[in-house]
């Protein structure tokens, strides 16, 4: 009896260490992150030992052979990405000696620029792309395709330019109406869409794509309405700058050598992340615009509104991509330049596709995205290679990657081949 | 190559004079020799040889999932076999395509047409095949060969009708015809009267009869044991891939074929006791309508009840508002007029949440499509419905996975869904256990009133017999139930009561033991239509 | 001073010159979705034909040879969505969208590569424009003759290509095949006519109608190529062609109104009628395809196997 007793003791005492430690490693991670995304390549050492420490756990508490498939698990998501992206960078070469261009010098530019020199730009680039590709990912769990999201992006940043000019709070209460409010208004761009493809059955690449062009136009006309700069009353229009109190916190308040335009918008990026992947997996909203997103016919027959669920998906996907804008003008600019057409919302697209729409996948493709665009300037900054070689090289590695039968064929080929002597 | 004796050696094969009867008297016109199959999976055709004589009808008998259809597409060049040879009056041949197999004079008419809707008949005829002159189609000509064809061989169809506009019967008319358009001397006929009335099926056998007149070779593959004593001249049956027995017709008996064909003594009847005395109805429907949007009915003041404990059966021609009435019940569709009530409550005016919640339980017809969200995995499928509702959501939301494990788990033994894990995906089950998953989820709400449409489709005998039994069981517990079928002998296995529906209407109610499938055949096709229910059009 | 003067003959050849690219690509698409591929990649079918079509016409200084090359780079990029979408089985939708951007990275560095620098190209020597002319008799008839035929060469294109692919797709073999494997594709491989054959022809030749369209806005309707100067052109166009009804007469029809809101919105924006901002006026056309696809007029439903993927052998998996 007593013996027993003693035994579920030592196994909880066991939990509790197990527990302790996860949660250690976690907050290895977390911190890690942070530092790493604050430019401080300090974090990758935090980052490593907070993953080693979580394998280690594994191994200690589970065993060999669960550690085995954790690490198997994680491997074998990467493999395809990977094989994608070694493919694309072979073909840029080929690309660039066939044209004319050093591909060595070329690469080492890019590469160091992109993850190295200006790992900071690569940050600024990830931040709204990863908003854009939460929302355009969240939009294809139910199986609908967002491509207007550059347009909800346009929304959302005339939205808190103009918020951040009236509301004039308290900087972290400024910050949280202009984010709710701001959301709000670029999910209602998505309204309009969401009703024609509820009611009509209009499809929604056709109308967002058209509100995409229409919400580019509004622009100019918001910037001369609202604050528009008269000392630039002719192209490009701008707006004044913010006040001070709507602005996001950069991270060199708090890591001292991180570059002044870094802000702290990537944190708010990650962690919504982490949100829509919680909610996608663990709600009964997730549940529903997944089940939705397979299967329309059977979901109805369960009972499952499949025009409320299209109304969810597509308002919150306009709130997501909304909140890239957002986050692009409290964070970076701080003001609202017309010429808004940076592609946040197009390459949203890349990256959603890029993770297969797991949106903490979405994190690494965005990253991916903003190093691959912030080496490929410093690139053509330093080298004559032009900078439009990284378009053609994202555009092939968006295609291996997604194109997933290619890898079908190649092992039926190669099984083909071995087993061709034998048969 | 050839290890395998032509002609094998099976368990108690004492008929195989036959065979080399028939080599002998010099007529057969295809052969294979030792087809086999391997699928990744599972051995579809193992070693499989059959003869077919010229001008005869010769049957291949088999459950679902026997390899009938395999050896069927490998005949018609849509497989390749891994080994074994066809040989075509006396020369070995190999098919690539259907192309191959069509120019050496084989025709097929697949279980699921394979036509056109939005095409004309004469479209969908000469497709494929079309007289042209310099890539333009001669319609003219084209249609003259058509009418042509059809007086030859008495098959009459409009040839500028669309295929949508047609009944099923005359779509597998315009089936064999397209075979016969591309001058086919073997008719392959798959399940060829898997959705036909009595009625149709009688005039199907006529012209079967009348295409081995003008000396066409027929192969039809069935599983049913009627059809095979009824038309054909020899039988060759299949189990699990492998050839189990063959003879001649007049010599074989019904209970000798079934017994070859699923290895036991088989009893599809159900054996319908508790009865009793019949129960106050729960369930009714009354003056139900629902129009196209053109304005014709789909659903005609449909009038029906159904008591606790009996099970009624809806016999029907596809198409006959069998689908708009399941949806009418579950409010998927608009209705334009009537009520639905069950308990005594009006929920015709519910969401089909609020019916489900009711107590309305549904199988629907088309598993894959309505019945399961296949991407999804096993446990998610038998719980959704119920994913908002404790215990497997906990507050604001948030799913208990745990416990919709635990359920799922307990449910996959009880309904015996066979399967390692109830967390992979429900594509990976086989036929049978996608349908076991769903009767898991429908029959587990202990539903007062459930509705199944079809509820055996496609599977084989043994799961059948399964869902059968699982069915009257609900039937003792005392569920009211909706049987939609268009198995005639399912409606007579399982129901008290048939009520025919045709274009809409529900034109006549039955008791099972009082009537026979012909009778019933009869309404179906709205060949004694009486005013006494609803007076036509 | 009334609106109804910008109503005028003026205004409709305008319309006309508009819709043409339009037309043709919707014309494409048409083709293409009737025999079961749906494709959005128009966008960047356009802006690869136009690039090539000017970069020909600029470095042999004919734009005969660029029109050619315009059309054959919009075929041969198209293939890359028959591959993905037909043997790869990628969704139809996704390996569009990827072509799409894949377009705008291409044409950017080539422009580097040819002209030394993004943005606009070189002016051409010679453009298509230039060949305009008037067609004996008809072109005298009031009103329907300047608009219809007194016009250039790629726009009279697209009126024969109207007629020509109508007739196409009714009369023909090929058509007929390519209806029914929009419709049905099993049917059409069961009778021995490969699927895949005529989904990948059907695709090419919506890629050389859509590079034929990109021809047209770099050398004839322009002189010079400019970054993404298909400005949702190819998008409209797969408007067009829904609303058209997946007609090649109903996809010209619905173009000519697309192209008429642009014309009108041009016309706004130059005589300031309204005293509005004038991007207003610019997103007038792309409202108006909003109304258009919202299904006000709906009569026809897209072919039954469209964007469905099609394996043939099963077994192989």
């Amino acid at each position: 009896m007593t013996g027993n007793k003693t035994g579920t003791k030592v196994r909880s005492e066991r939990e509790h260490m197990k527990k302790a430690l996860d949660l250690i490693s976690v907050l290895l991670l977390a911190a890690g992150a942070v530092y790493y995304l604050g430019g401080s390549f300090s974090g990758l050492a935090a980052l490593s030992s907070g993953a080693a420490l979580y394998l280690f756990n594994i191994y200690y508490f589970q065993g060999k052979e669960k550690t085995l498939s954790a690490v198997k698990k994680y491997l074998s998501r990467l493999i395809v990405p990977l094989i994608g992206i070694a493919a694309a960078v072979v073909s840029g070469a080929v690309i660039m000696l066939l044209t004319g261009y050093d591909p060595i010098e070329s690469y080492t530019a890019l590469f160091y620029g992109g993850f190295v020199k200006n790992w900071y730009v690569a940050v600024l680039n990830a931040t709204p792309l990863i908003f854009t590709g939460l929302s355009i990912a969240f939009a294809f769990k139910a199986g609908l395709f967002n491509i207007g999201a550059e347009g909800q992006y346009y929304i959302g940043a005339m939205a808190g330019a103009w918020l951040g000019f009236k509301l004039e709070l308290p900087p972290l209460i400024a910050i949280i109406l202009v984010y709710a409010a701001g959301s709000f208004l670029a999910s209602l761009w998505n309204f309009i869409p969401a009703l024609l493809k509820v009611k009509t059955g209009a499809h929604e690449v056709i109308t967002t794509m058209m509100f995409a062009h229409i919400a580019r136009y509004l622009s100019p006309i918001f910037i001369r309405a609202f604050g528009g700069d008269p000392a630039t009353s002719t192209h490009p229009y701008v707006t004044w700058e913010l006040p001070e109190s709507s602005w996001l916190l950069s991270f060199k308040s708090f890591i001292p050598d991180a570059n002044y335009r870094l802000h702290t918008g990537i944190l708010i990026a990650v962690a919504a992340a982490f949100f829509v992947s919680y909610v996608l997996e663990n709600t009964k909203t997730g549940f529903e615009i997944k089940a939705v997103g397979f299967n329309k016919e059977a979901a109805r027959v369960q009972g499952i509104s499949v025009g409320k669920n299209i109304f969810i998906a597509m308002m919150f996907a306009g709130a997501l991509a909304g909140m890239a804008g957002i986050t692009q003008v409290l964070g970076l600019d701080h003001k609202l330049f017309e010429n808004l057409q940076a592609g946040y919302g197009w390459n949203g697209i890349s990256v959603a596709l890029l993770a297969s729409n797991n949106p903490v996948g979405v994190i690494f493709t965005s990253l991916l995205w903003g190093a691959l665009d912030a080496g490929g300037q410093y690139m053509a900054r330093t080298t004559h290679t032009p900078n439009s070689i990284v378009e053609i090289i994202k555009g092939i590695m968006l295609f291996l990657i997604v194109a997933k039968y290619i890898y079908i064929y190649a092992a039926r080929l190669i099984k083909k081949k071995k087993g061709g002597g034998s048969v | 190559m050839i290890e395998c004796c032509p002609y094998p050696p099976y368990e108690g094969n004492e008929k195989r004079g036959i065979m080399e009867e028939a080599l002998e008297t010099g007529r057969p016109i295809l052969e294979t020799r030792c087809i086999t199959k391997q699928f990744p999976r599972v051995l579809a055709n193992d070693e499989i040889s059959i003869l077919l004589n010229k001008g005869e009808i010769l049957s291949i008998l088999g459950e679902n999932g026997a390899g009938k259809s395999t050896l069927m597409n490998i005949l018609y060049g849509l497989y390749r076999p891994t080994s074994g040879e066809i040989i075509l009056k006396g020369k070995e041949i190999s098919f690539s395509s259907p192309r191959d197999a069509i120019r050496a004079g084989l025709g097929m008419v697949h279980q699921h047409f394979m036509l056109v809707e939005t095409l004309t008949v004469t479209e969908n005829i000469i497709l494929g095949s079309e007289p042209s002159k310099g890539g333009v189609i001669d319609y003219q000509l084209a249609k003259k060969q058509v009418l042509e064809i059809s007086e030859l061989y008495g098959l009459h169809v409009d040839p500028d009708e669309k295929i949508e506009n047609l009944s099923v019967g005359l779509q597998q008319r315009v089936e064999i015809l397209k075979a016969l358009y591309r001058h086919a001397e073997i008719l392959i006929l798959d399940e060829p009267t898997a959705v036909l009335t009595p009625q149709e099926v009688e005039e199907l056998f006529r012209v079967i009869r009348a295409l081995r007149d003008k000396g066409v070779s027929i192969i039809i593959i069935t599983h049913k044991l009627e059809e095979v004593m009824a038309i054909s001249e020899r039988v060759y049956i299949l189990r699990r891939g492998k050839l189990s027995g063959e003879g001649d017709i007049k010599d074989l008996t019904k209970e000798e074929l079934a017994n070859m064909m699923v290895g036991r003594d088989v009893v599809l009847r159900v054996d319908k006791k508790g009865n009793g005395k019949k129960k106050e109805a729960v369930f009714f429907i009354e003056d139900l309508s629902v129009l196209k949007k053109g304005g014709n009915a789909l659903l005609d003041s449909v009038k029906l009840d159904v008591s606790p404990g009996e099970i009624v059966g809806i016999a029907g021609v596809d198409g006959n508002g069998q689908s708009e009435l399941s949806q009418a019940v579950m409010g998927l569709v608009k209705i334009d007029k009537g009520s639905i009530r069950l308990n005594g409550k009006e929920i015709s005016t519910l969401s089909t949440r609020e019916r489900i919640d009711e107590g309305i339980s549904f199988v629907p017809s088309d598993r894959q499509r309505d019945g399961l969200v296949l991407e999804m995995s096993i446990s998610d499928n038998i719980i959704i419905g119920r994913h908002d509702r404790k215990p497997f959501v906990r507050s604001a939301g948030r799913i208990n996975h745990r416990e919709i494990r635990k359920y799922a788990e307990k449910l996959a033994v009880d309904f015996d869904i066979r399967t390692p894990s109830v967390s992979v995906s429900a594509a990976s089950l086989s036929g049978g256990n996608q349908q076991k998953v769903i009767l898991a989820r429908e029959f587990s709400r202990s539903p007062v009133f459930l509705l199944l449409n079809q509820p055996t489709r496609g599977l084989d005998v043994g799961a059948i017999e399964y869902i059968h039994s699982r069915i009257m069981e609900m039937k003792q517990k005392g569920a009211a139930i909706l049987l939609v079928s268009l198995e005639l002998e399912e409606i007579f296995a399982l129901s008290d009561r048939i009520l025919v529906i045709y274009e809409g209407q529900i034109v006549r109610e039955l008791k099972t033991n009082e009537t026979t499938d012909y009778e019933v055949g009869l309404y179906m096709t709205g060949g004694r239509k009486k005013g006494s229910l609803n007076d036509g059009k | 001073m009334s609106f109804l003067m910008f109503l005028n003959t003026d205004l409709l050849v305008a319309t006309v010159r508009l819709s043409t690219p339009i037309t043709l690509a919707a014309l494409g698409a048409t083709v293409c979705e009737r025999a079961g591929v749906v494709n959005i990649a128009m966008e960047g079918i356009m802006i690869i034909g136009a690039f090539f079509a000017a970069v020909t016409a600029f470095y042999t200084g004919n734009p005969w040879l660029g029109l050619a090359s315009g059309v054959l780079a919009g075929g041969i990029y198209s293939l890359i969505h028959a591959a993905a979408a037909i043997s790869l089985h990628l969704d139809h939708v996704v390996s569009g969208a990827v072509l799409n951007i894949l377009a705008f990275g291409i044409t950017r560095y080539l422009m580097v590569l040819f002209f030394g620098h993004p943005g606009t190209s070189d002016a051409i020597p010679s453009f298509l424009g230039d060949y305009q002319f008037a067609v004996p008799l008809l072109s005298k008839i009031p009103v329907l003759g300047p608009v219809f035929f007194n016009q250039t060469p790629i726009i009279y294109i697209s009126f024969i290509l109207v007629i020509f692919l109508a007739w196409f797709l009714k009369h023909t073999r090929t058509g007929l095949h390519i209806r029914a494997a929009g419709e049905h594709p099993l049917a059409l491989e069961t009778i021995g006519v490969s699927v895949y054959k005529i989904k990948y022809l059907a695709v090419f030749i919506s890629g050389l109608a859509s590079g034929l369209a990109g021809a047209y806005l770099s050398i004839e309707n322009n002189v010079s190529f400019t970054e993404g100067m298909t400005n949702g052109k190819g998008f409209i166009a797969l408007a067009a062609m829904i609303s058209g009804g997946w007609s090649a007469a109903g996809s010209f029809l619905s173009a000519l109104f697309f192209g008429f809101a642009d014309a009108l919105q041009i016309r706004f924006q130059v005589f300031r009628i309204f005293h509005v901002p004038e991007e207003l006026f610019i997103i007038f056309p792309y409202a108006a395809t909003i109304i258009a696809v919202a299904g006000f007029v709906r009569r026809s439903r897209p072919p039954k196997a469209d964007g469905v993927d099609f394996i043939i052998e099963k077994e192989n998996e």
